[in-house]
């Protein structure tokens, strides 16, 4: 192919190429607007009540989180014979 | 004891280095990279191998060098994929007639030619690695900013321009595919180039990668420059946060997980039916996001991907693409051209996000920092941060990292998508 030939090829596939790749962008955002419409609707996520767990110390709040990594770790280091009855900020 | 000296003296790589000096260019290039590599940490997962491959292939007598397969006439007769040997000779069967590497077994190749030429031939030129590291790319992407801020995402296109302001100039000097070639370094991605580079022109493999790569690591340079050539300080000073205010985003978010994981199926499918010769990327970015997203049901496959299968894909893709840079395809003009036309090719592309932001600003009341459209390249999440790093220095409050995200990662999907468009029309 002589030079001008491919001169215009590339400026074809410059016009084809860019094109394309915004059609396809574009095509994502919308489709990803759509989604988001029919998630909200048809799958809004179920607010997860936090659990109640019963505290040892009523005066002083402790993260359930933490709460239980405690257990976990006393379970752990007692093979499951200590219990966690009290937790107190110091 | 003289004969000895002499055969220990040809026994080792010295004979041939004295008659063919220009191998100490290329362990000079090695031990440079190696350098970039370590001590600057340049994309050091990719540039270690990649200067490691260069450094081995090149021992004369080592049998590391990738081989090219070219077309070759012999006594008048045209045969494909014929390869030529490091002692000049054409690599024939028992009856002199020269082999097409294709329909040579493996065991074969490895055998004659050597692991490395095996290692390429198997994993590289197959086609294989690049998609491999997609994957694993997918599986450590967050499109979470890009769904957030999906507007945005259309400078993910406006940043392709490089790629094909480049392939309009190339196209003087290369042939149609190796110009494609090398414009696709304008799209920022590295295993992009590269899949590309394969299915077009694979001779050109180790400069294209090396500059894609070189190109890569020197985002933190190259954004700042285009982007203080191009805008304003008042454009600069556009701050992300305030215009959200002023007009607001009244997109809710009820249930992002179920998007997280609807988004990167629906991608692939559009993708799919519009540039099906990109689907080998984008389809496994995708599905390496896909694994991440569903969570513990997947983790272990999500922790395959991103872990050891991306690491030994980068191990051999840096290695063979290091091991295709012998003299013979390094030290010439092509390279030079190759190294010139991607620095335009990634400037053009900046440029090009940068000024689809400053036409958008043009008809919309909600500002754009242009930095958003900097960052349509793919080299994620580095351009991103460089881009947060500028607005910075400009105003203190104005933290765009987020926003540049939905852009970068729009970039990835781009790149690919430009590749597949080029492979499809020169392929």
């Amino acid at each position: 192919m002589s030079d001008s030939g491919n001169f215009f090829e590339a400026l074809k596939l410059l016009g084809i190429g860019l094109s394309t790749v915004f059609l396809v962008l574009i095509l994502i955002i919308q489709f990803g607007k759509l989604l988001i419409a029919a998630v909200n609707k048809f799958a809004p996520e179920e607010d997860e009540k936090p659990k109640k767990v019963a505290v040892a110390t009523a005066q002083v709040a402790i993260d359930p989180n933490v709460q239980q990594a405690i257990e976990l770790a006393v379970k752990t280091i007692t093979d499951g014979k200590g219990r966690v009855e009290k937790i107190e900020r110091i | 004891m003289g004969e000895i000296f002499d055969k220990i003296f040809h026994m080792t790589a010295l004979d041939s280095l004295i008659d063919q000096p220009q191998f100490l260019i290329m362990y000079a290039l090695a031990f440079l990279l190696l350098y970039l590599g370590i001590k600057k940490e340049f994309e050091p997962l990719l540039l270690v191998p990649i200067a490691f491959g260069v450094l081995i292939a090149n021992f004369p007598g080592g049998n590391m060098g990738v081989l090219a397969a070219v077309d070759q006439t012999v006594n008048g007769i045209l045969y494909h994929n014929a390869i030529t040997l490091a002692d000049g000779s054409i690599w024939c069967n028992a009856d002199g007639i020269p082999y097409n590497i294709y329909e040579v077994g493996l065991p074969q190749i490895a055998h004659d030619l050597g692991i490395m030429n095996f290692l390429y031939y198997a994993l590289i030129k197959s086609g294989l690695l690049p998609p491999i590291i997609f994957m694993g790319v997918g599986a450590l992407t967050d499109f979470g900013p890009m769904l957030r801020n999906l507007k945005l995402a259309i400078f993910g296109a406006g940043a392709q321009f490089g790629i094909f302001a480049v392939l309009l100039v190339a196209c003087n000097f290369f042939t149609l595919p190796e110009a494609a070639s090398l414009a696709i370094i304008g799209g920022a991605d590295g295993p992009t180039a590269i899949f590309t580079t394969i299915k077009l022109a694979p001779h050109l493999l180790g400069p294209i990668a090396i500059a894609a790569y070189s190109y890569m690591a020197l985002v933190p340079v190259i954004v700042p420059l285009v982007v203080k050539l191009t805008c304003s300080e008042k454009e600069l000073r556009i701050n992300m946060k305030q215009q959200d205010k002023l007009y607001p985003n009244k997109t809710e978010f009820k249930n992002m997980r179920a998007l997280k994981i609807i988004f990167p199926i629906a991608t692939t499918t559009i993708v799919a039916i519009i540039v099906p010769d990109a689907v080998a990327l984008v389809g496994m970015l995708m599905f390496g996001n896909l694994i991440k997203e569903i969570g513990n049901n997947t983790s272990r496959i999500f922790d395959a991907a991103s872990n050891a299968i991306m690491n030994s894909a980068t191990i051999f893709l840096g290695l063979c693409v290091g091991a295709t840079m012998t003299v013979e395809a390094f030290l010439n003009w092509t390279t030079i051209g190759i190294v010139a036309g991607g620095f335009l090719a990634f400037g053009f592309s900046i440029f090009g996000g940068i000024m689809l932001v400053k036409l958008m600003n043009l008809f919309s009341k909600k500002k754009i920092n242009p930095l958003i459209g900097a960052t349509g390249l793919s080299a994620v999440p580095m351009a991103s941060r460089v881009a947060n790093n500028i607005a910075l220095k400009y105003d203190k409050s104005n933290h765009v990292l987020n926003y540049c995200m939905s852009s970068n990662v729009a970039g990835v999907i781009g790149s690919a998508v430009a590749a597949g468009i080029l492979i499809a029309f020169l392929g």
